[in-house]
């Protein structure tokens, strides 16, 4: 079982260049990673090119890793998912229908990975139950499938004006409960 | 985190937006600059990022296919062993550099066909992309011609307006300009060793300027498209 400590470790020794360290920090995190890239793009072969770029550039920026106190799992993630997002974006044409998507409000945790860091999956949950009518599901949609404001004003059909304030409020709300 | 504190709401919800990937690319870019001075919005951008990490608790992991981390290996560290050219330039590497040129010379008379040799130096690509793909523009460098590549896909520039292409090297706080985009969609563009140089993990950037370029040296109009650039 690889640790977040045996994670970060590697992380460290790829930022020195060492094939080895990045090797296993692949072999150890990809499957994630390509999870991610697949839950955004939502297209195979757009996923393996993105969990490409991803570990290029983690390659590149592991020496930066550290520098700003976030955790392993959450800078690999987060710098997979802003990738995958750009792809999505390229995009000239989105492949997928939004009406076609399935509803991401219902979709729950797996029992594994409920199990998962199962405090802060709480507290965002949480944090998320406070928000009014909706704004968690346009979180949610931002945040996993890399909605646009646009593409929020469509679906909950309003001006993208006022989804952009609702959506501020929320995230000013968000805030303010996860560091409670 | 005392400066977190006092981050006011609307940097909140700016930080929020940026962990989202909500932000116009302008919007992102100068967020992006205030990052790299500012202790307090990163730490709420912390917050955020490390909250949201865990919705991706909720996907499911899924093997690559094995493929994939041989391409990627191959892109990365150029396994000698497959490429002649490759281990030739390794070879090379260990004699000292008028004796390496000379040799190099040699072997580009004798060796045929030369296209074996690969030059040493990364290709490397960007996507900048308008957030509502107004203008989509594909920038390319290969380093055996040494210049910038671009395409653009969609887009024109406004009457009377030019596109201006910038590069933010990673950590840099100014962009440098690359040049005014001509109105041929296809284009290639001169850059320099120090450009070069700067591509890795840096970001390239479009802005709307008047005739002739930005006079100031800076983006002086809207940035409209923004792109990671990605080493191949």
């Amino acid at each position: 079982m690889t640790t977040t400590a045996d994670i970060e470790d590697m992380i460290a020794r790829v930022g020195l260049g060492d094939r080895k360290a990045f090797s296993a920090l692949y072999d150890a995190t990809s499957a994630k990673l390509f999870g991610v890239c697949l839950r955004i793009l939502n297209n195979r072969a757009e996923a393996e090119d993105a969990l490409q770029d991803a570990f290029v550039r983690i390659w590149q920026k592991a020496d930066s890793y550290g520098a700003n106190g976030y955790s392993p799992m959450t800078w690999l993630i987060t710098l997979t998912r802003n990738l995958a997002i750009d792809k999505v974006r390229a995009r000239k044409a989105p492949t997928g229908n939004i009406e076609e998507m399935p509803d991401i409000g219902d979709s729950g945790p797996t029992p594994e990975a409920a199990a998962v860091a199962a405090s802060e999956r709480r507290r965002i949950d949480v944090c998320l139950e406070e928000l009014d009518d909706g704004k968690a599901g346009a979180v949610r949609g931002a945040y996993l499938e890399g909605d646009t404001y646009q593409e929020l004003a469509d679906r909950y059909d309003v001006p993208l004006n006022t989804m952009r304030t609702w959506l501020r409020r929320s995230l000013q709300k968000l805030k303010d409960c996860l560091t409670r | 985190m005392t400066t977190a504190e006092e981050t006011n709401g609307d940097d909140i919800a700016l930080a929020g937006e940026y962990a989202l990937h909500l932000l116009a690319p302008a919007e992102r870019l100068a967020f992006e600059r205030r990052l790299s001075r500012e202790t307090g919005l990163r730490d709420v951008l912390r917050d955020f990022e490390e909250g949201f990490v865990t919705l991706a608790d909720e996907i499911a992991p899924e093997r690559p296919p094995r493929r994939l981390k041989r391409q990627l290996e191959a892109r990365l560290f150029a396994d000698p062993e497959k490429t002649g050219g490759l281990w030739l330039w390794s070879a090379l590497a260990f004699v000292s550099g008028a004796v390496a040129a000379l040799i190099l010379a040699a072997i580009l008379f004798v060796a045929v066909p030369v296209t074996n040799l690969t030059p040493p130096g990364a290709s490397y690509q960007a996507e900048l992309v308008a957030e509502d793909r107004s203008l989509v523009v594909r920038a390319r460098y290969e380093p055996q011609d040494g210049r910038l590549s671009i395409t653009r896909l969609a887009g024109t520039a406004a009457p009377g307006r030019v596109f201006e292409l910038w590069l933010i090297a990673e950590g840099a706080d100014a962009p440098v300009s690359l040049g005014v985009l001509p109105q041929n969609p296809i284009a290639a563009i001169d850059v320099s060793a120090e450009i070069v140089a700067a591509l890795e993990a840096g970001t390239l950037a479009i802005s709307d300027e008047p005739p002739g370029g930005s006079p100031t040296g800076a983006p002086t109009g809207t940035v409209l498209a923004v792109g990671a650039v990605i080493t191949l």
